[in-house]
């Protein structure tokens, strides 16, 4: 099934590589967005079937701009998947408050990062 | 993953890599001038600032690139520049990690 996703993050060569490593490996659909207020608008128009999303970003950051998809009721119910370098207990603990799906951490895996998001989401 | 899909993907991170290796490069020598600015007493909070959010973009990339190493220094140099500047890591060090990380982006061939 070609699933499609919404990739949330303002590193250029993180977004470049998680979106060409979904749509070569796994064949699915990807948008992105470069900051937390694009993501809202495009995951609201899009409709994706989850969202990649980075933590640390100016401005709006990941925590926040997931619960402004949690208060939309057209986006509430996508699923959402934090990506962060961030591995330190004290963020571990900060985002276990939040609903997300998982945390992946960075640096991924190109290769396998597809098979990790539908490992979490249960597709096929 | 079939073999197609494998070539496929690496031909991608290999366009990638020559892509964006100068926004990579540009990285690490904000990380050499901080430490060159640690080194003689004028480094200001500002710059320590921006140069913990290049460490950090440093460390989450560099692996997906084959460079695990270098996510390890970057995190290292992150970690340092986060804390309180007393406790933070020497120009020694901080000069240390940009010239391997240096290195290690010269290195890796496309």
């Amino acid at each position: 099934m070609q699933y499609r996703i919404l990739i949330i993050d303002d590193e250029d060569d993180i977004r470049e590589v998680a979106a060409l490593s979904l749509e070569t490996v796994a064949g699915w659909e990807v948008m992105v967005a470069n900051s937390g207020a694009q993501g809202l608008a495009r995951a609201s128009v899009y409709k994706p079937d989850a969202i990649l999303l980075d933590v640390m970003m100016p401005g709006m950051d990941g925590p926040t701009t997931f619960r402004e998809l949690q208060k939309n009721p057209e986006t509430a119910h996508i699923p959402v998947l934090l990506l962060t370098a961030k591995v330190q207990a004290s963020d571990k603990i900060r985002f276990a408050d939040l609903d997300v799906k998982a945390v992946l951490v960075k640096p991924f895996d190109p290769m396998t990062l597809s098979t990790q998001i539908a490992g979490v989401l249960g597709w096929d | 993953m079939d073999q197609d899909k494998q070539a496929s993907m690496a031909e991608v991170m290999n366009r990638l890599w020559v892509q964006f290796l100068p926004l990579m490069e540009e990285r690490v020598a904000i990380l050499e001038a901080v430490a060159a600015a640690l080194a003689e007493g004028t480094l200001t909070t500002d710059r320590r600032v921006e140069a913990c959010g290049e460490a950090h973009k440093l460390a989450g990339v560099l692996g997906t690139f084959g460079l695990s190493e270098g996510t390890l220094l970057a995190r290292e140099a992150e970690m340092g520049l986060s804390g309180e500047p007393e406790s933070g890591p020497s120009a020694i060090r901080l000069a240390e990690i940009g010239a391997q990380l240096r290195t290690m982006l010269a290195d890796r061939k496309p």
